[in-house]
């Protein structure tokens, strides 16, 4: 009696679950769709494209020309470049130490006068740039794309990738200064700088850091500034610092080139002696840089905008934005021949950063969190 | 009797007292140091003031870190311990299992050292850091960190195993064949008794260099944080408060986790003396 009273009770506990469970199982399919979170984690950009390779991570999102570089070696695809994700967004910028604009340089010339002459043959480098993009036909292009050959080491497929997806431009017009706010808003909410920072650096709202460490003044004087017979500098070259094979600051090494100048290097042309404060060929990140600037190794260099934010913030260090230097030029790298098109798909997925200060992160975690997901560093 | 039982524990307390005046001393001039440098860079504008903040401002930023969640990585201080540790951990499981075995091969056997030798002597000076750029492709995200901590833990180890097993004094083995030992009961007996105090040595060097790869370890790989990854974001933003911050947290798990090692190797030699 007892045993058929249990089988009994077995019985209708089985049914019990069994309906219940089908009763989930059926209305289960009315309800969104579960979301999961996209993973991150950090790794230098060099090293990105082979972690990519060897399966360790599923995408990157990285500079120009590491993106292009994955995808000629059909290691990857580009999910999104970063011109879709925040448009006409800032990259890398030209800065300028302060100690060096109030240096004394000889000769009645001190390092505003030099900076003022430098910004200006970083300008026309830049429409220089711009007009032979333009004329892919001309032999202007072909010397371009042999330059950034020069600089970044890479192929002429990868150099050619990189130049469209990326931007050169010196002007920092409403759409520079939008971005440049937007990113140290993010900065500031997120923690990477903190707010006290603010206050400690002698501005009083973030529009007011904005304000003052963007200078203008060197960009509205450009149309007065004229050619130079002689170098005004003589003695005291410009240490300039930019980052190693960086395309975006392709700038700087096409205008230490003589034929672009016309016998003379641009630079020269404006009167500025230039040498490379780097004895490796160039920096390999933006705070590293950024700490040469902090120890007065470097004049004026091209870097992100992310790191000399930060590094002038947090650490102080006497410095000013002067000119921008490229527009856009990231992207989101996934792996070749995988099923994954769109934001969405990277659920699960590990893409891998720079670190969690750069302008690549913003823009990723900007994708995830406008596709309606969650980044997460991965565990 | 009680007097004298006093008297020793007093002696032993005023000794000990010493000791600790001595290292809160040397602790307090430190910090003292540091904080007059760190005014001398800031009173007189030096461009790189902002890297070395005030002592004050650095123990700030440890609190915060304990107690605030990075906003970016969803993690306190007390994870990125957590993920360092596990590093330690597997890196210091993997060294001990090999480098013991292979350090007492090594001791023993002449065509063992020389087998060995030169490998150990080739790769033993090579920084951890060397081999970032192949281990972040080759061994990925979870076995990387771990493989470079491994790195650093594993020489120390052998070497000292191996120099362990050769310090053995030759008569002590004579002595032990003429009473009729065999190998094992030689080796079990004579040979790792004597070795264990240099393995001990062996370990807690070992331990010191795997945290001194932490950081490097961790650029390889950081799954749920690490104290290197932490250290190496901060540095990049530069929040030098913070990587400050992260660098004492380092140094304080170096000394506890060479303190438990310490802790078992007293336990261990008074057990072996029975």
């Amino acid at each position: 009696m007892q045993k058929k009273m249990i089988y009994a009770l077995v019985v209708v506990a089985v049914v019990v679950v069994a309906s219940v469970a089908a009763m989930y199982v059926l209305t289960k399919p009315n309800e969104p769709k579960q979301k999961y979170p996209v993973y991150f984690q950090t790794m230098g950009v060099t090293s990105m494209e082979g972690s990519l390779a060897s399966g360790g991570i599923d995408g990157f999102i990285a500079w120009e020309p590491f993106g292009s570089s994955a995808i000629i070696d059909n290691v990857g695809t580009a999910l999104e470049w970063s011109g879709s994700i925040m448009p006409d967004h800032p990259c890398c910028v030209v800065v300028a130490s302060t100690d060096f604009l109030a240096k004394d340089l000889g000769g009645g010339v001190n390092g505003s006068v030099i900076t003022q002459q430098f910004v200006k043959a970083h300008a026309m480098t830049t429409l220089w740039m711009n007009d032979a993009l333009a004329h892919k036909d001309g032999a202007n292009y072909t010397l371009l794309v042999d330059l950034a050959m020069q600089f970044t080491s890479k192929s002429k497929a990868v150099v050619e990738s990189s130049f469209e997806h990326l931007k050169y431009g010196y002007l920092m017009d409403d759409n520079y200064f939008d971005g440049v706010t937007n990113f140290t808003d993010t900065f500031i909410n997120t923690g990477v700088i903190s707010a006290d920072k603010l206050a400690l650096g002698g501005y009083s709202s973030i529009t007011d850091f904005i304000d003052k460490y963007n200078d203008r003044t060197y960009l509205d004087a450009l149309s007065s500034v004229q050619p130079s017979d002689t170098i005004l500098n003589p003695n005291n070259a410009v240490r300039l610092g930019f980052l190693k094979s960086d395309i975006h600051e392709l700038a700087q090494f096409v205008a230490q080139n003589k034929t672009v100048g016309g016998a003379k290097s641009m630079f020269e042309r404006y009167g500025v002696k230039v040498t490379n404060a780097s004895s490796v060929g160039g920096y390999s990140s933006g705070p590293e840089e950024m700490g040469k600037f902090a120890a007065g190794e470097v004049d004026i260099g091209y870097l992100g905008c992310a790191p000399a934010i930060q590094n002038h913030l947090n650490a102080q260090v006497h410095t000013v934005i002067v000119a921008q230097a490229n527009i856009e030029g990231s992207a989101i790298i996934v792996k070749a021949g995988t099923d994954m098109h769109s934001i969405d798909d990277l659920q699960n997925k590990t893409i891998a950063v720079p670190s969690t200060g750069s302008i690549q992160f913003v823009l990723l975690k900007k994708a995830v969190v406008d596709a309606g997901l969650e980044l997460q560093l991965k565990t | 009797m009680p007097n004298v039982l006093l008297r020793d524990v007093a002696k032993r307390l005023s000794e000990n007292w010493r000791q600790y005046v001595l290292a809160a001393v040397s602790i307090v001039a430190f910090v003292l140091a540091w904080q007059l440098y760190s005014w001398y860079l800031h009173a007189n504008h030096v461009g790189y003031a902002g890297y070395v903040p005030y002592p004050l401002d650095v123990a700030h930023a440890l609190r915060m870190s304990f107690v605030v969640k990075d906003p970016n990585t969803g993690l306190a201080m007390w994870d990125h311990i957590v993920a360092s540790l596990e590093r330690i951990f597997y890196g210091f499981a993997i060294a001990a299992g090999t480098a013991l075995p292979l350090g007492l091969l090594m001791g023993t056997s002449r065509t063992g050292r020389a087998l060995g030798m030169p490998i150990a002597e080739l790769f033993r000076p090579i920084p951890p850091l060397a081999w970032i750029p192949i281990f972040i492709v080759i061994l990925g995200s979870f076995g990387g960190p771990i493989a470079i901590v491994f790195l650093g833990i594993f020489f120390p180890i052998l070497l000292n195993v191996m120099l362990g097993v050769r310090s053995v004094d030759q008569s002590l083995i004579d002595a032990a064949r003429t009473l009729g030992s065999s190998r094992g009961q030689l080796f079990g007996k004579v040979v790792l008794p004597f070795t264990v105090p240099y393995l001990m040595t062996g370990i807690k060097v070992g331990l010191g260099i795997g945290w001194m790869c932490i950081v490097a370890a961790e650029m390889v790989g950081n799954y749920g944080g690490g104290v290197g990854f932490f250290i190496k974001d901060k540095a990049d933003v530069s929040a030098f408060d913070f990587m400050y911050a992260g660098m004492i947290v380092i140094g304080i798990l170096g000394v506890l986790t060479t303190g438990v090692a310490s802790l078992f190797e007293r336990r261990l030699s008074r057990w072996m003396g029975k």
